[in-house]
């Protein structure tokens, strides 16, 4: 409904900007035209530059994200299904997830040095983190009433773990991996921010920022800004897809 | 003649307040005998019960004083036996109707193709084979409990238990499902045991009308129906004898 | 009341273990982890395991701690980091409630900012960071815009959340009443407004700590980031592990201030 008004900002913030540039406004040479942003952003991609970059940030996160993803999953389950292991190693995880993931990065490059393994092992702990509150909780929340029915008709243990609870804890374990994958694309930013070495996004970034070349900086964050985006509507397209097959409780 | 009786045994039930620990009688010395193939009723205010009784019956609750047999044997935990409809559907969301009406038959003996088998006859039995690929949430209130009643039939259990299985529906839907509920009994001749707050209700459908009181819960009488199904609402003897029974409550 | 019954049976379908023998004993065993990890670190260190280079003993940790207390380095860095903390946090807090204020209250506000606001949100903070970085310079200005940037994000998403939210159930009650407009968001939509308010301001700090660690580890030369910065480049672990010891103990303690707060104000909840 009236999609247009959204428009008007931006449309008129770019208006602003290239104005200022045409007529000079600002004399400092931080102030780039969107024309120059423009053209490195060309630069970027046709030199290939940005592939490489993009490429590199990407198979760090997914890789982050599977196999903190994968530990999870494991640790979500233990502490949903088992009274022990809730008990055992749940103060424990929720004092662990309470410290800021960042201040683990000096400890984590002193233990693992600046390469893609250190990034790797940041990224899975910030995927791991909400996979493990959300399937620990979805396990836990099963509606009583929908297990006393897998009761009254004779379901084993195994049979009620995975044709009750299972299911009914999968919206929950999906929003679970929809955060992590968010949470561990913005880690992907941080580890290459602060672990700095090899290719990445972040680095394209630390590049501009450190030879003061403005038009990089905001190519940088544009391109973080849209993989964000695209990441962020593929795990709701498929939030979607789930919920209008399970509809409501 | 008697090989599927359901009978109750002096049965008493207290619960713990979880509190104070004190011992709450909920049930106090309730015996019914119910024949084979009998459709009973039992009717009371809320509080008085009736549900407990239900999921004593059911199996859900195993600590109570006396004995539950059925056909003569002492019940003991759940069994495909005795079937139930909640009142709130319980299906699962994530199955579709057909998928949910088979829930019942994820433990029974019969051949895969024997349980789709089952489960067509009894989509049938409801008039929902339209349905049959429709998610829970899709489906209306009516219809959802319709499937419920297919999914506790689907294992030809001795016994039905229903509690209160229209209590929130619109009275329109709840007279219908009522109607279908008369001729599914008759169709299937099992025994049938109803609870419900509803009292035109369970003098419509039951052969006999158990009426509960509350503190705790007995059994204050139990009405003979009389009449041969399947029955007419606005039978003269039926509203009489719902007149009588309303009386019950209206006194106390 | 039947649910007693099957609560028990639910007990039992998560595996529970077989009854304790003693009741000391299951209230000992979520320390079984931390004690196990921790006589470990002890036992590692001293037998020489890992080079203290590489994993300090705790010992040593908390002689660091004890010295940085005294000397008065540790106040002295927390003191400036909460100030960075409390500032950049209110900064965009106001930012955002008034922001989300409008837009939840006004439906043209919405349609003409949202859209911006949404697509400047995927940036993350660090991508912020080298643009801030060439703006504002290393001085505190940009810490103090990072951090705010971080809380107004949620403040304002929620503030939005909780103003649309307001059911119209209620609102159709405030009408029947011939509640003014005024009346109806100070009488209907504020109340009902409060609760998911409140969980966006706690979200907000939280984005905000967060944030302050992030900015201090990257530029900053006092602060308890910079603490764990300097250490890490001296290799003095001893000082890295103290102020993630402190920064740990702060955002807990934060986080139960504000669950103290919202119990005591949570006066009502959803039916």
């Amino acid at each position: 409904m009236k999609a247009y008004r959204g428009w008007l900002l931006p449309l008129v913030a770019l208006g602003a900007w290239w104005l200022a540039s045409e007529y000079g406004w600002s004399r400092s040479g931080l102030w780039v035209s969107p024309q120059q942003v423009l053209a490195t952003a060309i630069h970027e991609v046709a030199s290939g530059h940005l592939w490489v970059a993009l490429g590199a940030s990407l198979a760090r996160d997914l890789s982050g994200f599977a196999i903190g993803a994968g530990l999870g999953l494991a640790l979500g389950c233990v502490l949903g299904l088992s009274a022990l292991g809730n008990r055992l190693l749940g103060p424990s995880f929720n004092t662990f997830k309470q410290v800021s993931l960042f201040a683990w990065i000096p400890l984590i490059s002193v233990w693992f040095g600046l390469g893609d393994v250190a990034k790797v092992v940041f990224l899975s702990l910030a995927a791991l983190v909400p996979v493990v509150v959300n399937t620990a909780d979805g396990l836990r929340n099963v509606p009583l009433p929908l297990l006393e029915v897998a009761r009254v008709y004779g379901y084993s243990r195994w049979q009620s773990l995975t044709l009750v609870r299972l299911p009914a804890a999968l919206p929950s374990i999906f929003t679970g991996l929809y955060l992590g994958l968010i949470y561990s694309w913005l880690a992907t930013i941080g580890a290459e921010y602060l672990l700095v070495s090899g290719e990445g996004i972040g680095n394209t970034l630390i590049d501009g920022s450190e030879h003061f070349r403005m038009d990089l900086v905001l190519f940088g964050m544009l391109v973080i800004g849209t993989v964000g985006w695209l990441l962020n509507s593929l795990a709701r397209l498929a939030e979607r897809r789930l919920q209008r097959l399970y509809g409501t409780f | 003649m008697q090989a599927n009786s359901l009978v109750l045994d002096h049965v008493s039930k207290h619960f713990t307040q979880p509190n104070n620990g004190a011992a709450l009688q909920v049930l106090d010395d309730i015996a019914l005998n119910i024949a084979p193939g009998e459709f009973i009723s039992i009717v009371g205010a809320s509080g008085c019960g009736k549900s407990t009784l239900l999921r004593l019956i059911l199996g859900l609750e195993s600590e109570f004083e006396g004995q539950i047999l059925l056909g003569g044997r002492a019940i003991r935990g759940t069994g495909l036996e005795r079937g139930i409809v909640f009142q709130d559907h319980r299906l699962f969301p994530w199955l579709n109707v057909r998928d949910n009406i088979a829930v019942g038959l994820k433990n029974s003996p019969l051949a895969s193709a024997a349980k789709q088998q089952v489960v067509r006859e009894h989509l049938a039995l409801v008039g929902l084979e339209r349905f049959a690929e429709a998610y829970p949430h899709q489906i209306s209130g009516g219809m959802a409990q319709r499937v419920a009643i297919a999914r506790g039939l689907v294992n030809r259990p001795s016994v039905l238990l229903l509690d209160e299985p229209f209590g929130a529906l619109d009275a329109l839907t709840r007279a219908r499902l009522q109607n279908e509920l008369q001729r599914i009994w008759a169709q299937e001749n099992i025994t049938m045991v109803l609870v419900t707050h509803d009292v035109e209700e369970a003098v419509f459908l039951g052969d006999r009308v158990v009426v509960m009181q509350p503190n705790p819960g007995r059994i204050k009488r139990i009405v003979d129906v009389g009449l041969p199904h399947p029955r007419q609402r606005s039978d003269a003897r039926l509203v009489a004898l719902r007149d009588d029974v309303l009386g019950d409550f209206l006194d106390a | 009341m039947s649910r007693a019954n099957s609560a028990t049976w639910l007990r039992q379908q998560r595996w529970a273990w077989p009854t304790w023998p003693a009741r000391g004993l299951a209230r000992s065993l979520p320390w079984l982890l931390p004690l196990a990890l921790f006589t470990t670190w002890a036992v590692g260190a001293q037998q020489g395991w890992v080079s203290p280079q590489v994993l300090p003993a705790p010992a040593y940790v908390y002689d660091t701690l004890k010295d940085l207390a005294i000397s008065g380095d540790l106040w002295a860095n927390t003191s400036a980091s909460l100030q960075r903390v409390l500032l950049g946090y209110a900064l965009g807090t106001s930012l955002g409630l008034v922001l989300g204020g409008l837009m939840g209250l006004s439906r043209a506000a919405e349609a003409y900012l949202l859209p911006s606001f949404n697509a400047l949100v995927q940036i993350p903070v660090l991508g912020w960071l080298p643009f801030a970085l060439l703006l504002f310079g290393i001085g505190e200005p940009l810490k103090y815009a990072l951090i705010a940037h971080a809380a107004l994000v949620p403040v304002t998403l929620g503030t939005l959340q909780a103003f649309r939210q307001a059911p119209v159930k209620w609102l159709e009650v405030g009408r029947a009443y011939g509640f003014s407009r005024r009346q109806l968001v100070t009488g209907v939509v504020l109340p009902a407004a409060l609760p998911t308010l409140f969980t966006a301001l706690r979200l907000g700090f939280t984005k905000a700590w967060l944030s302050l660690v992030v900015v201090e580890l990257v530029a900053s030369s006092e602060g308890l980031g910079y603490l764990i910065v300097y250490g890490r480049q001296l290799f003095q672990l001893d000082l890295v592990m103290a102020a993630v010891v402190v920064v740990g103990a702060i955002g807990y303690l934060i986080d139960r201030g504000f669950d103290a707060l919202e119990r005591r104000l949570g006066a009502w909840r959803p039916v």
